[in-house]
């Protein structure tokens, strides 16, 4: 991290007042095999929570985080895979960017899918499409549509030297979500 | 643990890699599925969805109206593991209207990526979807298997 001082050490006062202003960067690289997924989204949601205190953002950047390292393990092939995540209180931003080894077709793929998916100006709209079409036997398919839905972030992809980032950002405070249909009690 | 689907004798329960879930009955024999831990494999529909088929084939033929669907200690869920309610809420509207059963979602208040998840699948399942959001722990209920009288083939 970038900050002088670890963010967990300060007290939640003392936090909040050093989080105010600075540039907030987690950077991590890893070779995880599939079981420490888990592991990976609780430390991403605890962080967040000391990262953004207050803010109510960290169940949505740790399901953020969850699904596109998902994603990022499939495809690969066991290499390395890089983390980083940068909260800006003073420009209202939160990011994460996932880079891994992609071929060059899997890019193309997951450029068309991103593609369609901004070409639609409702999140939740796109979502639903994505549920009627995604064959329920299939493995994946709706994580990108979940992750710009449920967590309120944009999604954009590079290709560089054979390596893929995916970048998913937002606001840090985002409205509350509302739905259509459906009852709650 | 490897994964299993068991059908037979009077429980259907389900366990993955993390996670489980199972088929219980109500305090007044009403059907409830909890599910425990969490859904993070790379493909959980490979039991999920035969597990949602053989507990939907069971509330058709109770002629069922309604099935708790207990998350309060189901920790995550990840896309993957979330089409199978897809699949499950598809299964029902496959069904005449008349025959047609409520999934009623039982989620935590301090699990926040519940809310946002089931507002989408509420915005999917329509009048097939109720969400009741608890702050506690689950109310003190006898465990029973369902359906008690055991499972009709």
């Amino acid at each position: 991290m970038t900050t002088e001082r670890s963010v967990a050490e300060l007290s939640d006062p003392q936090r909040r007042q050093a989080v105010g202003g600075e540039v907030i960067h987690l950077m991590l690289r890893m070779r995880p095999p599939w079981v420490f997924i888990d592991e990976i989204r609780r430390f991403t949601e605890s962080f967040c929570a000391c990262a953004c205190p207050g803010a109510n953002r960290e169940a949505g950047m740790a399901l953020a985080v969850h699904e596109l390292m998902q994603n990022a393990i499939t495809t690969s092939r066991g290499e390395d895979i890089d983390l980083v995540f940068e909260v800006e209180p003073r420009a209202d931003r939160v990011s994460v960017s996932i880079t891994n080894r992609c071929a060059s077709e899997e890019f193309e793929t997951l450029r068309d899918r991103i593609e369609r998916m901004n070409r639609e100006p409702d999140a939740l709209a796109h979502y639903l499409e994505v549920m009627r079409e995604t064959p329920s036997k299939d493995r994946g398919g709706l994580g990108l549509a979940r992750v710009r839905f449920e967590a309120q972030l944009s999604l954009s992809a590079a290709w560089v030297g054979g390596r893929v980032t995916v970048r998913a950002e937002g606001r840090i405070r985002v409205p509350a979500l509302h739905a259509i249909g459906g009852t709650h009690v | 643990m490897g994964d299993s689907v068991e059908g037979r004798g009077s429980t259907l329960r389900v366990a993955g890699e993390k996670f489980s879930a199972e088929v219980l009955s109500g305090l007044r024999g009403e059907p409830r599925v909890e599910f425990r831990g969490t859904i993070s494999s790379s493909n959980p529909a490979e039991v999920l969805n035969p597990f949602v088929e053989a507990v939907h084939a069971q509330l058709v033929a109770r002629r069922a109206s309604e099935i708790s669907v207990d998350f309060l200690d189901l920790e995550f869920c990840n896309s993957s593991g979330f089409k199978s309610f897809v699949f499950w809420l598809e299964q029902i509207r496959r069904l005449p209207e008349a025959q047609r059963y409520r999934l009623r979602f039982i989620s935590s208040a301090g699990r926040r990526w519940q809310r946002v998840s089931l507002l989408a699948l509420t915005s999917f399942g329509g009048e097939n979807v109720t969400i009741e959001t608890l702050s506690t722990s689950r109310p003190a209920c006898p465990v029973r298997p369902w359906p008690a009288g055991g499972a009709q083939s």
